[in-house]
């Protein structure tokens, strides 16, 4: 009994100052915890570093790319990311892309937003990327990899549907076709025309007379196209599926003086070829969504950063068709004019 | 079985810690539900007013705007009635000072375009459709069109408001004057507005059409959309679930200044912090309420334990207990000393009485030897002198022996415990004295067990006995008497039985002769001789008395089995 006394009191006598010592340091850590809650303003979680997001693209100069610009920027600002935005000088150099990812991976890029040039030669370069940790989001043209995360671009195919319906809304009896499609590495592409040819097949009206291939630059595809019309003066239509080549056409129909007798659709929307669908040489836009496409490609990023749920591996953005006749409607003026 | 009890009953610094607790809970929480609501209200009334005056900022810089587009209407209108050439020369110098007027175009009343002024851009050989031109707005004052994209230059689209007003021509015809503003300045100001945290305001018309958002083109791009909420309030300030829609009308036009802010991330943040303030402060009280409840069972709660386990053990055993000082608060050391000095006096007390009943019964028992001497002495010298008047030298000198024997035995002074021995020499002495002077009226045996002999016996302890057989057994007899002095060993006490066949006793009188003390007339009495052996050796030993009238009475006397020198230890 006495001794079981003393083991008690020996140990009680440990306790006691080691208890005390803990709730001491509760008080005061409970205090300074009130007192910093009291002075603290009502500012958030207080900024860590920020997170830094890129942006890899296909081309820097075309209004669309522009655009998708102004979208990213937009939502890098709301989200408060740092956002870096490059491109090669043209439309078909992936190694400079390449480069461009493997920098991006470099100086620490948590998530690339892509648009790939090249969908097969692209693709181990993101996959290289991916394997370093980085996140990928693919924007308006896909890349051939397993590791992206969400794909948010027009689709695609069903835009090419949308371009074939225009031509279809034509009164001509007979639609000799004429394709001028860029890069055909470019996944995009060639989704646009699978869609457009599709939706044409069965007419009887249509006769796809020729298809050819340019660089997506104006003047590339001014001159294919004034070769394909030499060869073919038959055709009376002529689809094309981006910005550049839709310039090329309108060029080329303009030269040829031919925008009574040629239907044009064309893809894409800046102030030229605007100009060209008001005076006629082109007849249909099939327009994307290029904001969306930007803003929502940052957000996603910004929803893999902090592991939010994305609404879908897939996500389609818009696409209106804009002819001369409803261009200046109010919806559609809304879609072919950017704000700035 | 007692500590289980006591675990039950709830401890006093348990009590504490609760009460503290509970307390303190219960006051935290109805000042968190008021403070709360308190400042729900302060801060939807703050964010109300912050929105409305971030709103009539807005309005007020838009009104200069607009005020400002109302005087450039103005100027035109005072110059568009000039000559050919200072017409061009004002819209020139007009267009470049102005540099977010796009346009300004001239319409007849059926709507022709006659004049368009540029500062220098393509005009469009073949118009599709224009923009610019409105119908005859019936509004006096400004009135200013929902954004459109500009339609009347090639290869550029701004989008523009137009302000648009009747003026009279340079031969005094109607005209409807038009400008295009790209509104980008007041746009810029727009997207500076902040309210609160996330909020914002933009600018619609007075039918609900999107002027300026700050996210203009997300909403033109479909990614945003706006409440349609606001576009059917009239002007004030709204609270719809946590969004305040502040609105307010341009006193100068057909605009109004839509403030959106949210309540919840103002409220929610900020109560979210008052709570967790709370928790902690709650945390702290708990801890200081344990601590207190600790404390005061070291400086109470523990001692009072103490005090009551020591209290207890005296209880059990007052004699042999010891009490250590409790320490702890003053009260607790004042009833410590309290019942410490108790304690001391109780046991003092204690053996103060014990130490007195023995020196009261010693005295006693000295006194009533004393007492007998006289009497007996007188009587019996009284005999032997008759003795010697009679010539019986012989029996004088056997009964002065057995006098002094007698006495030698009575009078061994400081031993009071005798071996059996003596004490039947002392009983015999005494016999052979009382048998002379009763003439032979009696006669008497002793039965002694050998073994017996060397055992002690309080001293004096038959001769009262066989003194009351005499004086009351047998001297009121007849017939001649006969006491019997047996003595037996049992197994563990000493028997010792003093039979006469006298009178004898009635019930009563057997009782009452065990509780009376002694008269003048006999010696020490069979109450002392009983409370002796009683002190001697405990209340399991002492006399038994049994008696029948005139047949006799038997005296019992057991004393326990001590030797010379064992005495002490049992």
């Amino acid at each position: 009994m006495g001794q079981n006394k003393t083991g008690r009191k020996r140990s009680a006598g440990l306790l006691i100052p080691l208890g005390g010592l803990l709730l001491i340091l509760c008080y005061v850590a409970g205090i300074r915890y009130i007192t910093a809650n009291l002075k603290g303003n009502d500012g958030g979680n207080g900024e860590t570093s920020k997170h830094y997001v890129a942006l890899v693209v296909k081309s820097t100069t075309s209004a669309f790319w522009k655009s998708v610009f102004s979208g990213a920027n937009a939502a890098g600002t709301e989200y408060n990311l740092t956002l870096t935005i490059e491109g090669p000088d043209n439309e078909e150099d992936y190694k400079t892309q390449n480069e461009q990812i493997a920098r991006a991976v470099e100086n620490g890029a948590e998530v690339i937003v892509f648009s790939a040039v090249d969908y097969e030669a692209n693709g181990a370069a993101i996959d290289a990327a991916a394997s370093q940790g980085v996140k990928i989001v693919v924007i308006d043209s896909d890349v051939n990899s397993s590791q992206v995360s969400s794909r948010i671009s027009t689709d695609n195919y069903r835009a090419g549907q949308m371009a074939a319906t225009a031509v279809l809304d034509s009164p001509e009896e007979s639609l000799r076709v004429g394709i001028v499609n860029f890069d055909k590495n470019s996944a995009n592409g060639q989704q646009r025309e699978a869609g457009f040819r599709d939706a044409l097949r069965g007419d009887h009206r249509v006769q796809i007379v020729d298809a050819i291939n340019v660089l997506s630059t104006t003047e590339d595809s001014k001159g294919g196209t004034m070769e394909m019309l030499k060869n073919h003066p038959e055709i009376n239509v002529i689809a094309t599926f981006n910005e550049w080549t839709s310039l090329g056409v309108g060029y080329a129909i303009q030269e040829l003086s031919l925008a009574e007798e040629t239907m044009v659709v064309a893809f894409d929307s800046n102030v030229v070829s605007v100009g060209m669908l008001e005076t006629g040489e082109v007849d249909a836009l099939i327009v994307q969504n290029p904001y969306a496409m930007g803003y929502l490609g940052v957000e996603c990023a910004y929803n893999l950063i902090n592991n939010l749920p994305l609404e879908s591996s897939q996500v389609d953005t818009a696409t209106t068709v804009i002819t001369r006749e409803n261009m200046f409607e109010e919806e559609c003026q809304k879609v072919l004019f950017t704000f700035d | 079985m007692r500590k289980g009890r006591l675990k039950q009953k709830i401890s006093l610094s348990a009590v504490m810690t609760w009460a503290v607790t509970v307390l303190v809970l219960t006051v935290l929480l109805s000042m968190l539900l008021f403070f709360i609501r308190m400042y729900q209200n302060s801060i939807e009334k703050n964010a109300m007013i912050a929105s409305e005056q971030a709103v009539v900022q807005v309005v007020n810089t838009v009104e200069n705007y607009t005020g400002d587009m109302a005087d450039a209407m103005e100027m035109i209108s005072r110059h568009i009635g000039r000559q050919e050439e200072a017409r061009n020369e004002f819209f020139q110098s007009f267009l470049e000072i102005r540099s977010d007027v796009v346009a300004v175009t001239t319409y007849d009343l059926e709507g022709r375009l006659l004049d368009c002024w540029s500062d220098g851009l393509k005009q469009k050989a073949k118009l599709r459709e224009n923009l610019s031109y409105m119908e005859t707005p019936e509004k006096k004052g400004l009135h200013i069109s929902k954004p459109h994209v500009e339609s009347l230059f090639e290869e550029y689209y701004p989008w523009v408001v137009t302000v648009s007003g009747n003026m009279r021509g340079q031969r005094g015809q109607e005209l409807q004057v038009s400008m295009d503003i790209r509104f980008s300045n007041i746009a810029d100001y727009v997207d500076e507005v902040g309210i609160g945290q996330h909020g914002y305001c933009f600018i619609q018309d007075t039918e609900g059409n999107l002027v300026y958002h700050p996210q203009q083109q997300l909403i033109y791009s479909g990614l945003k959309e706006e409440a349609g909420e606001p576009d059917s309030l009239a002007d004030g300030s709204y609270l719809r679930s946590n969004v305040i829609y502040t609105i307010r009308t341009l006193e100068n036009c057909n605009w109004r200044i839509v403030g959106v802010s949210y309540v919840d991330e103002l409220i929610t943040n900020r109560v979210e912090r008052m709570v967790r303030i709370c928790l902690v402060l709650l945390f702290l009280v708990l801890i200081t309420a344990m601590l207190l409840g600790t404390l005061f069972s070291w400086l109470f709660a523990r001692p009072a334990n103490q005090l009551t386990r020591a209290m207890g053990e005296f209880e059990k055993n007052a004699e042999n207990f010891r009490f250590v000082q409790v320490e702890g608060t003053g009260e607790i050391s004042a009833l410590s000393d309290s019942f410490g000095h108790m304690v001391v006096r109780i046991q003092e007390l204690m053996e103060q009485v014990r130490q007195e009943e023995v020196t009261l019964r010693k005295t006693e028992l000295n006194a009533l030897q004393a007492q007998i001497n006289p009497h007996f002495l007188y009587n019996t010298l009284d005999s032997i002198a008759w003795m010697c008047e009679e010539g019986r030298n012989e029996e004088a000198v056997e009964m002065v022996n057995a006098l002094a024997r007698l006495f030698r035995i009575s009078i061994s002074r400081g031993h009071e415990l005798i071996p059996l021995e003596k004490e039947l020499l002392h009983a015999r002495s005494y016999l052979k004295i009382q048998n002379y002077r009763y003439k032979n009226q009696f006669t008497y045996h002793f039965d002694v067990e050998e073994g017996c002999l060397p055992y002690l016996c309080s001293k004096i302890t038959l001769q009262p006995i066989i003194e009351n057989a005499i004086y009351h057994g047998i001297d009121r007899m007849v017939d001649e008497g006969r006491i019997d002095i047996r003595i037996r060993e049992e197994e563990d006490v000493i028997l010792m039985t003093v039979t006469d066949n006298g009178v004898g006793m009635s019930q009563e009188q057997c009782r009452e002769i065990l509780h009376r003390e002694a008269g003048d007339r006999t010696g020490i009495g069979i109450k002392n001789v009983n409370d002796r052996i009683r002190i001697y050796f405990g209340e399991a030993y002492g006399l038994l008395i049994t008696s029948e009238l005139d047949e006799g009475t038997c005296v019992e006397i057991r004393i326990p089995k001590v030797k010379e020198g064992d005495y002490g230890t049992k």
